[in-house]
């Protein structure tokens, strides 16, 4: 099963997502949600703005959003269809303008870097483009480069251990997270809440995330929420939206 | 019931919008002096830098209509994020900037000398309800409400504060007679955002 991706594994579009989730119930068992797009070709910003708008009504916790974003224009058209930061892969790599003038427009805390890298040879590659382009720079010194330009956080997915459900890629991340001071959302390989649970617990690791999970594991959201305050990590308490109406 | 929402072009404000039309009220993304002259709120928002943002505000002349509207008009305000912090004196981002000086605070960057912690301060976070608080009305002590800044208020003001802490203790709201801001987001901290807002909606002026 380690070889099977489910970020990438094409469940349905965003009405079958609309249908089948509740995003109104499953954002109080999250903090925050983060929508990426990744379609490889033939993206439409604005389809997925449109569809982004829909999504989130009456889900009032922050919203990221990243794919496909290359402009200044495809971020403003995000952050006004109900999106509070961009996920930036590929520009974060060859954009500097771009993130610069992000910054300056909009602040610090509107952008996530993510970062996608592979273990070969001993070595942490990082990869651009979908997980497709390696770059020169490894991990370590790739981090460093990015924490530079002030971002707000630091989205940091293992390519070899997303969607396998078998775990975060901790040990071998453990020295580089002591070095970031950069908020860090760890990601790719979750599956179940002991995952969630390691994660959280791990220095320098500031949020935990998980597309499987959710996607594929019917209640597990609101469970994994339960036992990890049974864990005694500190998570934020609401209460569900039924009890707002009433 | 209406709310104004002024528009100086650096606001983030769907949220915000939907927030409302969820418990009910209608808004209005504004900055024409009339309209915001005839609403019963206004909500001052902002995401991004202090200076930029009081510059487009005095480009707009905002800043008069503001005052005008809070201090003549009796039309209670609530500045988010961002705009809470330009209701206050002044604030050290790209150097010094001063602010709208309605709320007695000042603004300064998290400065923190151990690396391990991060900047910005991102999450939900508590706050700890002032006493007899408008805005924290059937909210509970210690609730749960979303920040994501870089910057921080204090102030040495004493009545309807409330603090949120990050290694140190910082304005998280304040209340003063019609002056309301929250340095969180209302808007993105779920049930409990959703209730201040309705507070702030509810208020008696």
């Amino acid at each position: 099963m380690l070889s099977r991706n489910f970020r990438l594994q094409k469940v349905g579009d965003f009405s079958w997502l609309k249908k089948h989730y509740n995003f109104e119930k499953i954002a109080f068992s999250i903090d925050e949600l983060i929508i990426l797009d990744v379609t490889r070709e033939g993206r439409s910003i604005n389809e997925f703005s449109a569809a982004i708008k829909e999504v989130v009504k009456n889900v009032f916790i922050p919203v990221s959003v990243g794919g496909g974003i290359r402009s200044m224009s495809d971020a403003e058209i995000m952050l006004n269809s109900g999106a509070d930061k961009v996920v930036l892969n590929t520009a974060l790599y060859n954009d500097r303008n771009l993130i610069l003038s992000l910054i300056e427009r909009y602040g610090s805390q509107v952008i996530i870097g993510s970062v996608d890298y592979q273990i070969e040879n001993g070595v942490k590659n990082v990869y651009i483009e979908n997980g497709v382009s390696k770059i020169v720079e490894n991990l370590e010194k790739y981090i460093e480069n990015i924490e530079k330009m002030s971002i707000g956080e630091i989205y940091l997915n293992s390519i070899q251990k997303d969607g396998t459900g078998q775990g975060y890629d901790i040990n071998s991340l453990s020295s580089i997270l002591l070095k970031i001071s950069t908020p860090v959302i760890l990601a790719g390989g979750a599956g179940n809440h002991n995952h969630l649970i390691e994660g959280l617990k791990q220095n320098s690791v500031d949020a935990v995330a998980t597309a499987n999970l959710f996607n594929f594991l019917g209640d597990s959201l609101p469970k994994s929420r339960e036992e990890i305050l049974n864990q005694k990590i500190d998570l934020a308490r609401f209460s569900t939206l039924d009890s707002f109406i009433k | 019931m209406k709310v104004a929402i002024i528009d100086y072009g650096m606001g983030n404000i769907y949220s915000i919008q939907s927030a409302l039309s969820f418990i009910g009220v209608e808004s209005e993304y504004t900055n024409i002096k009339e309209n915001i002259f005839k609403s019963d709120r206004i909500i001052l928002p902002g995401v991004g830098s202090f200076r930029k943002a009081m510059q487009q505000i005095q480009f707009l002349e905002l800043d008069r209509i503001i005052k005008e509207a809070v201090y003549e008009r009796n039309i209670p305000v609530l500045g988010i994020c961002l705009g809470m912090q330009l209701l206050g004196n002044s604030s050290t981002e790209d150097g010094y900037t001063e602010g709208l000086g309605i709320f007695n605070g000042i603004v300064t960057k998290f400065n923190f000398e151990d690396p391990g912690i991060k900047v910005p301060h991102v999450g939900f976070n508590c706050v700890n309800n002032p006493s007899d608080s408008v805005l924290y009305k059937d909210i509970s002590e210690n609730s749960d409400f979303y920040f994501v800044h870089s910057y921080k208020m204090s102030s040495t003001e004493t009545s309807g504060i409330g603090y949120c802490n990050y290694v140190m203790n910082f304005v998280a709201s304040f209340e003063q007679r019609r002056v309301f801001g929250t340095q969180f987001h209302p808007e993105k901290s779920q049930t409990n955002g959703l209730r201040l807002l309705k507070n702030f909606i509810d208020l008696a002026r």
